[in-house]
């Protein structure tokens, strides 16, 4: 057992936390910022956080071979191509597929992917722009006491539940 | 120097980096920060252990979410709780307040959290992932990136029209 990862990530979170609710920090609330009144403060950590993280994927990938398919598409097909023959799935790497890790996102089909991405990323911008702000600034918020952020965070760790027992085998059967 | 919304997010973006390199949150890949992913983990493990039934797959116990998570999951939503109530304590602005607007009264909320979650994990990660999934170079996460974008749209049509 190796309690590595949840040590990491539970510092990470607290480094995350903290300087998220020093900063205000908001992706969502960056891109409706920007949409509304032309407010470039948030938007700006988001630009900020993926330069941030294409360097430091840069650098590392030389340091560490935890990176090693860094630049997916160049590197990271024959790895997986050889997971998905593990899995007995057949599959010809392509570069338009995501970087796998979620139940979902174990088709071989590029074009489910896509189709995938723009319901769901059409749905999670309509529904966090209503709820005020992107997932992480509810968390920010329901530890700053509000009670409309607390239950934010009920019906997010339902929807967790429901989308394992009820979305994926509907979403298998309709996109195979 | 200030703390400004692009250092906060510069610095976390090096360290979820680093984190991946280093201190094995992997597989799968660019999985170093992420709100919705790192919830469902908790959440599938957390509901496995206490209803076994709930994970049963093929008559043993599978919990759905990232294999870095089987054993232990990640831990990250306690750590971001702890760490913004910590500093919304020390600098005195922790207080119970609830919105006033009608929509994100607090039972009306549940509904957009669920909506979130839902929509989050068919694209494969929260804003936060998809930031660095784009970082890692996943075309995908470009295209999730851009109808965010579309999303936050219309949403904000939606609000100028009802308030």
């Amino acid at each position: 057992m190796d309690l590595m990862p949840p040590i990491a990530s539970i510092c990470l979170g607290f480094i995350f936390g903290y300087l998220g609710q020093r900063a205000r920090l908001c992706f969502i609330g960056g891109m409706r910022d920007w949409y509304l009144i032309r407010d470039t403060y948030l938007i700006k950590g988001l630009f900020a956080f993926m330069v941030a993280a294409l360097v430091g994927f840069g650098i590392f990938h030389i340091m560490s071979p935890a990176i090693k398919t860094f630049p997916w598409f160049i590197n990271g097909e024959a790895v997986f191509a050889k997971k998905w023959a593990a899995m007995g799935i057949e599959a010809n790497p392509n570069f338009m597929l995501p970087v796998p890790g979620d139940p979902i996102t174990w088709s071989p089909r590029a074009f489910a992917h896509i189709i995938l991405a723009i319901i769901g990323g059409l749905g999670l911008g309509f529904f966090s722009v209503l709820a005020g702000g992107c997932p992480f600034r509810q968390h920010v918020m329901a530890a700053e006491g509000s009670r409309s952020a607390m239950v934010y965070l009920l019906g997010f760790a339902l929807g967790a539940i429901l989308f394992h027992k009820f979305i994926v085998p509907l979403v298998k059967t309709v996109l195979g | 120097m200030r703390l400004t919304a692009a250092v906060a997010g510069a610095i976390v973006g090096f360290l979820a980096a680093l984190v991946q390199a280093f201190f094995h949150v992997i597989p799968p890949p660019a999985y170093g920060i992420c709100i919705a992913c790192h919830m469902r983990d908790l959440v599938n493990w957390i509901a496995a252990h206490i209803y076994p039934i709930y994970g049963f797959a093929k008559g043993a116990l599978t919990i759905p979410g990232g294999p870095v998570s089987y054993h232990i999951p990640l831990l990250t939503i306690i750590g971001i709780l702890i760490g913004a109530g910590i500093a919304a304590k020390v600098n005195r602005e922790f207080r119970w307040k609830s919105m006033r607007v009608s929509w994100q009264k607090p039972w009306v909320e549940f509904f957009w959290g669920m909506g979130v979650m839902i929509s989050a994990l068919m694209m494969g990660g929260c804003p936060v992932r998809t930031a660095l999934k784009t970082a890692y170079l996943d075309i995908t996460a470009m295209v999730g990136l851009i109808m965010i974008f579309v999303g936050v749209i219309l949403g904000c049509q939606l609000i100028k029209k009802i308030s």
